[in-house]
């Protein structure tokens, strides 16, 4: 998971215990005040026994029975005191006399009893309200209360009028323990919240830590620019293919360093960081340092042709003019820039290009601007060693194979088997060896390749009884021990396939020792395979061939085919000569380039055995010509 | 840790002196209404009251009943002690009384009032004849408390 993700994940996640440790706590307070609005109902009904009984005891004027009547009072006095459970504090019955002060007729307190019609402010208009509406009202605790969490006030109605009000004041202490009910709960839960803020908190911290520190990592202490990590995070984010890129160089800044000292070398950078700033960050630009004085540069494609703006920025940093110690230093830089082409995956790539366009401007005398269009990307990009090595670890190699065919009768009787990378971005897209195999030559890469193309030659011929095939062999190849015992393993391998196989000797050089090449021939042949001289007529196959080596087929270079178009006559003239030739000495001639209906028409009338050609066939896959 | 616990102390300090304060300002009150006088002498035995009123530079405490404005009687002890010593002063120089407990309404006419704790209710009570007595009027916050007997 990606960092960004998984921080935000760890956020969530946090985000959401909270909310559930507070959904936990606002279910247990709910809880309580549940169960608090069921104990203050119980009570109700509590008051309303106590009255019924009181009035049953009385059935005429209350204030008028109880002050005629002291034996009752002691008695209903005591009942009241029996109704005085742990969760009340206090039960008694007042009045409300003539002039309107509360007076008590009833006090059910074991200790100290309030006397007949002694005075009491109820401190809460409550109890006025309940003479008037006949109405329970409950009184919460308020100021110069103490030991009553709350008071019930019943009214004791008679005729629609209130004679008296039975209070119950429920305790403080069992207030207290209805709200403490659930406090072990509630305590977890705030101990949860705790632990989650704090989680949380930390958590803040670390980000915020890991913020400076990644800021400290990503960002150029000196220039502000940002450091090569940074280049690496901000593809994994964005894609390449969505910027444009330069690379620059200031040109002999280690003089600035030298002569005026790091410290104003320094200062100098800040400043011609500040100047590609200026130009490069309205456009949404980022600068990366990715060495002392060289810079990469990275503008969204959607903001203006990086052409434009590479120009602009090479002269502004031209033009610039630094004041060093009271001295005006101008720099010169050399600059790459690249339009990078859709579809375009590595950054290092772009980087590795530009960096080859600014090592030509550096070697060809500095204080220069080269854009790379697409075209330098693939060859670039396609002849680079880390490419190819990658491309054949995964082999992604595909084997193509162009028909060879008999002139006279036009039909099949060979493939030329040749490979073909496949681009790493674009499976669709095909590298031609063109781009890849001046590079590899020689290097173990090389041998590697030789070998699956080997492999799949033979299964190809394995799975097509009636096919032959040839394959490319260059003339080293013979002097490379490990390229020569590939080829042995393979043609002992599949020996029953071998004389179906012809190999086709390239050559870029004269052959220097013709009894070694000899010697190989007969190796080769020896498991009943052909041997053919590819691009005979031209370079270094000539007629030395003929007379040192025992070969079977000659492959007419495609450069003399091609001058059929131009010089028909001479060039006739000149193939005719190798046919008789070839006929004498039993060659089979194949002629290449074969790209129109006139020269196949020619190579006919020429009387040359076998034609291969775009006209005839291009390379594709064998299923394509097998059905 | 240590500022956590300078603070808590500091917490419960400030708790236990908005006590005080709530009792001083409550009595302060209650005596200027009794007294028009801009500096009250008080007579309180209890030391707590006396810590209390202490604090506040318009009463002064007096060591004698018989030197104050008013007397604060909170025990039985006290109330015998100024209602016997009581004779001997001159009518117009008795210090008004006023008392935290209701009983001690009925041990003599000369209180004024009581302010008293009645089922867990602080009530505040004043004689209407009694406060006449002494040409008291009471401001109209405190009316409603004035009862014209026992």
């Amino acid at each position: 998971m990606k960092q960004q993700y998984l921080n935000r994940f760890i956020l969530l996640l946090t985000a959401l215990l909270i909310a559930f440790a507070i959904y936990l706590q606002y279910t247990i307070v709910e809880s309580t005040h549940r169960l608090k609005k069921e104990e203050i109902k119980k009570s109700e009904r509590y008051a309303q026994k106590i009255a019924n009984y009181i009035q049953s005891k009385i059935e005429t004027d209350i204030e008028f029975t109880l002050a005629n009547d002291p034996e009752l009072r002691q008695e209903l006095n005591r009942v009241l005191q029996t109704f005085l459970t742990q969760q009340y504090q206090y039960i008694f019955l007042l009045k409300k006399d003539a002039k309107g002060y509360f007076r008590f007729l009833l006090d059910g307190s074991k200790n100290d009893p309030e006397d007949f019609n002694a005075i009491f402010f109820p401190k809460s208009e409550l109890f006025e309200q309940v003479c008037k509406t006949h109405k329970m009202q409950i009184v919460r605790q308020q100021e110069g209360v103490e030991h009553v969490w709350l008071s019930l006030v019943y009214p004791l109605v008679k005729h629609n009028h209130t004679e008296a009000l039975l209070v119950l004041d429920l305790s403080e202490a069992y207030g207290k323990y209805l709200n403490d009910f659930n406090s072990p709960l509630m305590t977890v839960v705030k101990i949860m919240q705790i632990f989650l803020f704090g989680s949380l908190l930390l958590l803040a911290i670390i980000l915020y830590r890991y913020s400076k520190f990644r800021k400290s990592i990503l960002e150029d202490t000196l220039t502000s620019s940002y450091t090569k990590l940074y280049l690496e995070e901000f593809f994994n984010r964005y894609k390449v293919d969505q910027y444009n890129a330069i690379l620059l160089d200031i040109d002999e800044f280690k003089q600035v360093n030298t002569k005026y000292g790091h410290k104003s070398g320094d200062t100098v950078l800040k400043m011609f960081v500040d100047t590609i700033n200026s130009i490069v960050s309205p456009l949404k630009g980022k600068v990366i340092r990715t060495a002392g004085a060289e810079f990469f540069i990275v503008i969204p494609k959607d903001q203006v042709k990086i052409g434009i703006v590479a120009k602009k920025l090479f002269e502004i940093l031209k033009e610039k003019k630094y004041l060093v110690e009271n001295e005006v230093v101008s720099l010169t830089v050399s600059m790459s820039a690249i339009e990078v082409p859709k579809g375009t995956s590595s950054v290092q790539n772009i980087l590795r290009l530009l960096d080859e366009k600014l090592l030509e401007i550096k070697s060809k005398g500095k204080d220069n601007l080269g854009i790379l269009g697409i075209e330098h990307l693939d060859e670039s990009l396609y002849g680079n060693m880390d490419y190819i090595r990658e491309a054949l670890e995964e082999e992604r190699l595909l084997c193509l194979y162009q028909p060879i065919f008999h002139t006279e009768k036009k039909e099949i009787v060979k493939y030329e088997t040749l490979v073909r990378l496949i681009d790493k971005d674009d499976p669709d897209k095909l590298i031609s060896p063109y781009h890849f195999m001046k590079v590899i030559k020689g290097t173990s890469q090389y041998i590697k390749m030789s070998k699956l193309v080997l492999n799949r030659a033979f299964s190809t011929l394995k799975m097509y009884p009636d096919i032959e095939l040839s394959v490319n062999l260059d003339l080293d190849d013979l002097y490379n021990s490990d390229m020569m015992k590939l080829i042995s393993e393979n043609l002992h391998e599949y020996k029953e396939f071998a004389n179906r196989l012809t190999f086709e000797i390239l050559e870029d050089h004269e052959i220097y020792d013709y009894g070694k090449v000899s010697l190989i021939f007969q190796q080769l042949k020896a498991y009943g395979s052909k041997i053919a001289i590819d691009d005979f007529g031209s370079g270094y196959a000539n007629y030395n061939y003929l007379i040192q080596l025992d070969v079977e087929i000659l492959k007419i270079d495609g450069s003399l085919i091609r001058e059929l178009e131009t010089e028909p006559a001479r060039t006739k003239t000149v193939l005719a000569s190798i046919k008789a030739l070839a006929s004498t000495f039993n060659y089979e001639l194949v002629a290449e380039f074969v790209s129109s209906k006139e020269i196949y028409e020619a190579m006919k009338e020429l009387g040359i055995e076998y034609s291969q050609g775009f006209y005839l066939g291009e390379p594709k896959p064998i299923e394509e010509y097998i059905h | 840790m240590k500022k956590v616990l300078i603070l808590l102390i500091l917490f419960y300090g400030h708790l236990y002196a908005l006590d005080r304060d709530s009792t001083l300002k409550l009595y302060h009150k209650l005596f200027f209404s009794l007294s028009p006088k801009a500096e009250i002498s008080v007579y309180v035995n209890d030391n707590e009251y006396r810590k209390i009123f202490l604090s506040s530079k318009r009463l002064q405490l007096t060591k004698e009943p018989k030197d104050a404005d008013i007397v604060l009687i909170t025990d039985e002890r006290t109330l015998e002690k100024v209602l016997a010593k009581r004779q001997d002063i001159q009518t117009d120089k008795k210090p008004i009384l006023f008392v935290t407990d209701h009983h001690f309404l009925d041990r003599s006419k000369d209180i004024v009032g009581a302010f008293y704790w009645r089922k867990g209710r602080s009530q505040l009570l004043f004689v209407k004849n009694r406060l006449d007595q002494y040409h008291i009027v009471l401001p109209a916050e405190y009316q409603k408390f004035i009862i014209d007997e026992l």
